[in-house]
C-alpha cells in the first residue's frame, strides 16, 4: 500500500513536470500569435517587406538545401561505406558547426570571404558573398550542412552492402546499384534531412547576419525581418514573419517525426 | 569451370589463406566450414566484391580476377536474402532482366512467367518482400538470381536462417534447380546434413585454408585429420600404434579408458603412432559377444546416454561413443550402467598419421 501510494506519488511529479515544461514551451508561441488581430497580420503579410521577406527566405534556403544534398550525398556515402586515412577527424571536424555558435561561424565567413585573397578571388569572378544574398545561402550552408550529412550517414549505414553486391551481380555497376537500390532505400533520409536542413536554413539568423548583414529588403529573410522590425517598434511586421516561422517549423517538426524517426541528427 | 589459384585476402577479422580449388562444370560443390573460417569471404571474393591480395580467379578459361563483378555472370544468393524492399516481387524478379538491354520486353516477361511458375511463386508477384515469410523470400531470391541467367550461382549459407520444414524443402529444391538447370552451383554452409545431402563434391575450409577436398563419402569417412574428424562428426578419435600389418590389415594398440587394446583396421602403415578415427554410427551394441565378421569387439559399461531424436548417442566407459537408432535403444534395453559389447569393422576404422 505504502509502496503503491510512493509509485503514484512519483508518477505525479514526473508527470507535472511534463506538463509544466509543455506549457512553458506553448505560452510564448501562443503569445507570438495571438498578439495582433488576424487583419493586422493579414495587411502585414500583403505588405511588400514581408513578401519580400518570406521569398529570400524561401529562395535562399531551398538553394543552400539543395547545395547540402549535393555534397552531403558522396560526403555522407564515403563516411558510411568506407575506411581512410583520417576518417575521424573528418567526422568530427564535419560535425563541429553543430556546436559552434552560429554568429561565430558567421565572423569566420565574414574573414574568409571578406579579407583574404581566397574570397577576394571569389568577388573578382563575381561571386560576392559578403552583405549579399548569396552569403545568406553560404551561411545557411555551412551551418546546415552537418544536420543533411548526419541524416545521410546514418540512413546510408543502415543500409547493408549486400543489397549493393546483389545489383552488381544482377548487372549494375556500382552507381546504378547506388542508384536504383540505394538511393530509393533512402527515400526517408532523404525527406527528414530536406526537411530540417530547410527549415533550419529558414530560420537560420546569426551566421547570415555577420556575413550578409541585415540590409532591408536586400538581405532581409524572415529571421532578419523580425529582428529590424523588432528593433525600430514595426510590432506587426515583426509579428507576422515570426507567425511564418512558426508555422514553417511546426510542419517541418511534423514531417520530421513523420519520416525521420529512426535518423540521429545529434 | 570455377578455378581458383593461391588466391590470399585479408579483410577485416577474416582471412583466407593460398586457396587453390577447381569446380566443375554442372556441378553443387559446397564449402562446408565453421563460423568464422573465410566461407562468405571466399565466396564473395569470387563474385567481384573484394579484390584479393594476391592469387587469381578463372571462369570458363578467362582470368577474371580484376572484373567487376556485373561482368562475371554470377547470381549470388545471401542468408538473408538481401531482396530490395523497394520493389515487388515482380520487380525485383525483372530487376536483372530489365538491365541487359539486349532482351526485348517481351522475352523478359516470358522469362520471368517462366520462372515464376518453375519455382511456384507467380502468386506472390505483386507482394513486397517484407510481407513475404522467409521459405517465400529465398525462393524470390533464387529466382531474381537465375533470371539474368548466370552460369553459376553462389549460395551463402542459403537456408541457415530458415526453420526446419522450410529448410528441408527448399533443400530439395534447390537440388531440383539444379538437376534442371544444368547451373553450377557453390554453396557455402556450417551444415553437414545439407552438404552430405546436396554436395556432388566438398571442401572443408578452416581458418582461412582449404583443408581437404573430396566426395561427401571422403568427407565423413576419410577426414585427412583429427581437425576435420572432429569437425564432421568423427566422435571416437584415438591415438595408436601400429604393432604388425597382415595383408593391409594392421593391428593397432590403443589406450581405450585407460586400457590398452588392440584393435584391427584397413590401412597400410606397418609400424608408427597414428590416429585412428570410428565414426559412432559405425559402431554396433549388443548384449553378447555373438558371432560376427567385424573383427574388432570390445565390451563396456554404459556411462551415458542422450536422447538425440530418432537417434541415441551411448557413451561407454571405454571412451567409445556409439550413435543408434531408438529402436535398437529399446531392444536391448540400455540404461546407465548395463555392459554392452561394441563392434565395429576394420574397415570402418579410418587411419591417419
Amino acid at each position: 500500500m505504502l509502496k503503491k501510494l510512493k509509485h503514484s506519488k512519483i508518477k505525479a511529479i514526473t508527470v507535472l513536470s511534463s506538463l509544466f515544461l509543455a506549457i512553458f514551451i506553448s505560452v510564448p508561441i501562443i503569445c507570438v500569435v495571438t498578439h495582433t488581430t488576424l487583419s493586422a497580420l493579414m495587411t502585414s503579410l500583403a505588405s511588400e517587406e514581408i513578401q519580400f521577406a518570406i521569398r529570400l527566405s524561401l529562395e535562399t534556403a531551398a538553394i543552400s538545401t539543395i547545395m547540402c544534398i549535393a555534397i552531403s550525398v558522396p560526403a555522407a556515402y564515403a563516411l558510411a561505406r568506407y575506411d581512410f586515412f583520417g576518417k575521424s577527424v573528418i567526422n568530427t571536424i564535419l560535425d563541429a558547426p553543430l556546436a559552434l555558435p552560429p554568429l561565430v561561424a558567421g565572423v569566420g565567413l565574414l574573414i574568409l570571404f571578406g579579407t583574404t585573397s581566397f574570397g577576394k578571388a571569389l568577388a573578382d569572378a563575381g561571386l560576392v558573398f559578403v552583405f549579399t544574398p548569396y552569403g545568406i545561402v553560404i551561411a545557411q550552408f555551412f551551418v546546415n550542412v552537418p544536420f543533411m550529412l548526419r541524416i545521410l550517414r546514418g540512413t546510408f549505414q543502415s543500409i547493408n552492402p549486400r543489397y549493393e553486391h546483389v545489383a552488381e551481380t544482377l548487372g549494375c555497376t556500382r552507381a546504378q546499384a547506388f542508384w536504383h537500390v540505394t538511393l530509393p532505400m533512402s527515400k526517408n533520409g532523404f525527406l527528414a534531412g530536406s526537411v530540417i536542413t530547410w527549415s533550419k536554413g529558414i530560420g537560420e539568423f546569426g551566421a547570415a547576419l555577420m556575413l550578409a548583414g541585415a540590409t532591408r529588403m536586400k538581405t532581409e529573410t524572415l529571421p532578419i525581418s523580425v529582428f529590424l522590425n523588432m528593433s525600430c517598434g514595426e510590432l506587426d511586421l515583426a509579428i507576422a514573419a515570426a507567425t511564418i516561422l512558426i508555422i514553417i517549423s511546426l510542419i517541418s517538426l511534423f514531417a520530421f517525426e513523420r519520416y525521420g524517426g529512426f535518423a540521429q541528427v545529434f | 569451370m570455377i578455378g581458383i589459384k593461391n588466391l590470399s585476402k585479408d579483410w577485416k577479422e577474416f582471412s583466407l589463406k593460398d586457396i587453390n580449388l577447381e569446380v566443375k562444370r554442372g556441378e553443387y560443390f559446397v564449402i562446408l566450414g565453421p563460423t568464422g573460417a573465410g566461407k562468405t569471404l571466399l565466396l564473395e571474393t569470387i563474385a567481384g566484391f573484394h579484390f584479393p591480395d594476391s592469387g587469381e580467379i578463372w571462369i570458363e578459361g578467362q582470368n577474371i580476377t580484376n572484373q567487376p563483378p556485373e561482368r562475371r555472370g554470377i547470381g549470388f544468393i545471401y542468408q538473408d536474402y538481401s531482396l530490395f524492399p523497394h520493389l515487388t516481387v515482380e520487380e525485383n524478379i525483372e530487376f536483372g532482366l530489365k538491365l541487359r538491354k539486349s532482351a526485348s520486353p517481351d522475352t523478359a516477361r516470358k522469362r520471368l512467367r517462366g520462372i515464376m511458375d518453375w519455382l511456384s511463386i507467380s502468386h506472390l508477384a505483386h507482394r513486397y518482400p517484407t510481407t513475404l515469410s522467409g521459405g517465400e523470400q529465398q525462393k524470390v531470391a533464387i529466382a531474381r538470381a537465375i533470371a539474368t541467367e548466370p552460369s553459376i550461382l553462389l549460395l551463402d549459407e542459403p537456408l541457415a536462417a530458415l526453420d526446419r520444414r522450410t529448410s528441408d524443402y527448399l533443400r530439395e529444391e534447390l537440388k531440383r534447380i539444379k538437376e534442371e538447370s544444368g547451373i553450377t552451383m557453390v554453396h557455402v554452409t556450417h551444415d553437414q546434413t545439407e552438404a552430405m545431402v546436396l554436395a556432388d563434391r566438398i571442401a572443408v575450409m578452416m581458418n582461412g585454408r582449404i583443408m581437404q577436398v573430396g566426395t561427401p563419402y571422403e568427407i565423413f569417412n576419410k577426414p585427412q585429420n583429427e581437425e576435420i574428424a572432429d569437425f564432421v562428426g568423427v566422435e571416437n578419435i584415438l591415438s595408436g600404434v601400429v604393432h604388425a600389418n597382415n595383408n593391409g590389415v594392421a593391428e593397432i594398440e590403443v589406450d581405450l579408458g585407460g586400457h590398452s587394446h588392440n584393435i584391427f583396421a584397413v590401412s597400410n602403415y606397418h609400424a608408427g603412432t597414428v590416429k585412428v578415427f570410428i565414426r559412432p554410427e559405425d559402431i554396433i551394441l549388443s548384449e553378447n559377444r555373438g558371432e560376427s565378421s567385424a573383427r574388432n569387439v570390445m565390451k563396456g559399461r554404459i556411462e551415458a546416454l542422450d536422447d538425440m531424436g530418432p537417434l541415441t548417442r551411448v557413451k561407454m566407459d571405454n571412451s567409445l561413443v556409439a550413435l543408434i537408432t531408438k529402436q535398437s535403444r529399446e531392444s536391448l534395453h540400455l540404461q546407465n550402467g548395463k555392459e554392452v559389447y561394441a563392434t565395429f569393422k576394420a574397415t570402418s576404422v579410418h587411419v591417419v598419421r
